[in-house]
C-alpha cells in the first residue's frame, strides 16, 4: 500500500501537461529523496507564482510588480512597440536580443471559428496605450497562421488611420534551412515575400 | 486498415493532447471526415502549413476502427494565399468553411458541395467574389444540404408572396400576407429582397445593394440558426469587425 501523501503528490503531478503516471511517480520519488529544503522551496515557489504573479498594467505581460521589467526599463525604446499573442512569444523574441523596444501582449488571437472576437483580446488597452502619442511604430508579431494573419490585418485597419507605422514580422525560410526540405506553404510565402538585393 | 487518397479542403482544426491535431476535412469522394494528425503540432515538416483552414490538399488517409481516420500525409494543392492577405476575404472564407462543416455529416459524400466550396475559394482568391457572392454561395450550399429556402412563392399556400411578404424560417421561406397569421415568427421583408435572393438562387450574378445585403444577411442568419440549432460563430466575427 502506497502512503496517501505520496499518492496525492503523484496525482497532482500527473495533472501537469506532458506528465504521465509513470513520470509523475518518478518525480514524486525524486522529491521524496531530495533534502527537506528542496521540497519546501518547491512548494513555496509554486505558492508564490500563484499569489504574486499577475499581468502588467501597461503591457499585460507577466510581472510581480505593478509594471513589468520591460515597461520599467528606461533604456528600452518606447517609440517601438511589438504586439505578441502570448507571454511565451514575448520571451521567444527576447531571446533574440535584437528587439529593444517595448511589448504589448494580446492574450490570444482573433479566431472566427472559435468565436473569439476583438473584445476578448487586449486590443482596447492597446489603443488606450497609444493615446499618449509616444509610440511611432508597431511591429505585429502574431503567428503566421490564418488567425494570426486575421489579427494582424484587423490591427492594421485600426492603427493605420492613427498615422502610425505598422509592420509585420517577415515569413519564410528558417536560417540554416534547406530549400529541398522546406514545406510548400513556407516556400510559397518565401517566394511571394522575396526582397530585391 | 484500408489506406486511401482523396482531395480535401480543411474545414477546421483543433489541438489534441500534447502534440497532435484533429482536422476536419471535406473530401471530394468521402465527404466530411475527422482526421487524426499525429505529431502535427510538433513536427515542422510533416504537415507544416498544410493543416490551416481552407487549404486545398491531396491527402493520404487510413481508416481506423472508429469513425476518425488517420492522416498520413498532406500535400498542398492550393493555398489560396491571396485570400489570406485581406481581412474581409479571410472572414468570408472562414464563414464558408464553417457553414459547410455544420451542414454535413461525417462519411456522407457531398461531391457537389466540395466543388461548390472549391469554386468559391478559387474565386475569393482571384478577388472575383464580393459580399453578394457569399450570399449566393450560402444559398447554393443550403440547397445541396436540402435546406433551400423558398422565395418565389408562399411556403404555406404556394401562392405568390404578394406586395407585403414575410419571411418565416420555421416554414422555410416567404409567407404571403394572408397566411402570416399562421406564421407567428414571420417578419415583414421587402419584395426586392425576395426577388434578389431568388435571382441569386437561379444563378444570376447581380450584386445586391448594401441595404439589401444587410437584410439578406439577417434573414439567412435566422434561417441557418433555426435549422442548425445554433448560430455560426464566424457570423458574429464578421459583425464584430464590420464586414459582410
Amino acid at each position: 500500500m502506497t502512503p496517501d501523501p505520496l499518492n496525492r503528490l503523484v496525482a497532482q503531478l500527473a495533472k501537469l501537461p506532458g506528465i504521465g503516471e509513470k513520470t509523475a511517480q518518478r518525480l514524486a520519488f525524486h522529491i521524496l529523496r531530495a533534502p527537506g529544503e528542496y521540497a519546501a522551496e518547491l512548494s513555496q515557489a509554486i505558492r508564490e507564482v500563484k499569489e504574486k504573479v499577475h499581468l502588467c498594467t501597461r503591457c499585460f505581460s507577466l510581472t510581480d510588480t505593478e509594471l513589468c521589467g520591460f515597461c520599467r526599463d528606461s533604456k528600452r525604446d518606447e517609440r517601438t512597440l511589438c504586439v505578441v499573442e502570448t507571454f511565451a512569444d514575448l520571451m521567444a523574441l527576447e531571446r533574440t536580443r535584437e528587439f529593444k523596444g517595448r511589448y504589448h501582449v494580446l492574450h490570444g488571437v482573433l479566431s472566427p471559428l472559435d468565436g473569439v472576437g476583438p473584445e476578448q483580446l487586449r486590443i482596447k488597452e492597446l489603443l488606450e496605450r497609444l493615446g499618449d502619442g509616444r509610440v511611432e511604430e508597431l511591429i505585429l508579431a502574431t503567428n503566421p497562421d490564418v488567425e494570426g494573419e486575421a489579427t494582424a490585418l484587423y490591427l492594421t485597419r485600426l492603427l493605420k488611420p492613427m498615422g502610425l507605422r505598422v509592420s509585420r514580422i517577415a515569413q519564410g525560410l528558417p536560417m540554416g534551412g534547406d530549400l529541398e526540405y522546406a514545406d510548400q506553404a513556407t516556400l510559397a510565402k518565401a517566394l511571394s515575400a522575396r526582397r530585391e538585393l | 486498415m484500408e489506406r486511401f487518397a482523396d482531395e480535401a479542403l480543411v474545414l477546421s482544426t483543433v489541438d489534441y493532447g500534447e502534440a497532435d491535431r484533429l482536422v476536419t476535412l471535406l473530401t471530394r469522394e468521402h465527404g466530411k471526415l475527422t482526421a487524426f494528425a499525429a505529431g502535427a503540432r510538433k513536427s515542422k515538416r510533416r504537415f507544416a502549413g498544410a493543416l490551416e483552414p481552407y487549404m486545398r490538399l491531396r491527402v493520404q488517409l487510413v481508416e481506423t476502427r472508429g469513425s476518425t481516420v488517420r492522416l498520413d500525409s498532406a500535400d498542398i494543392v492550393a493555398g489560396y494565399y491571396t485570400a489570406r492577405a485581406e481581412l474581409s476575404l479571410i472572414a468570408r472564407a472562414l464563414y464558408a468553411v464553417e457553414l459547410c462543416r455544420e451542414l454535413t455529416r461525417e462519411h456522407e459524400p457531398h461531391p457537389e458541395l466540395f466543388a461548390l466550396l472549391e469554386d468559391y475559394l478559387r474565386r475569393l482568391d482571384a478577388k472575383e467574389a464580393g459580399p453578394t457572392s457569399l450570399l449566393a454561395f450560402e444559398l447554393a450550399a443550403l440547397a445541396h444540404a436540402g435546406l433551400m429556402p423558398r422565395f418565389d412563392a408562399c411556403a404555406l399556400c404556394g401562392g405568390p408572396p404578394g406586395e407585403r411578404p414575410r419571411f418565416d424560417q420555421s416554414h422555410g421561406g416567404a409567407v404571403c400576407e394572408a397566411c402570416s397569421g399562421r406564421a407567428r415568427e414571420a417578419v415583414v421583408v421587402p419584395t426586392e429582397l425576395l426577388s434578389g435572393l431568388r435571382a441569386l438562387q437561379e444563378g444570376v450574378r447581380q450584386p445586391l445593394s448594401p441595404e439589401l445585403r444587410a437584410r439578406a444577411r439577417g434573414v439567412l442568419n435566422v434561417f441557418i440558426s433555426h435549422h442548425l440549432g445554433r448560430r455560426l460563430k464566424s457570423v458574429d466575427f464578421m459583425a464584430q469587425v464590420g464586414l459582410d
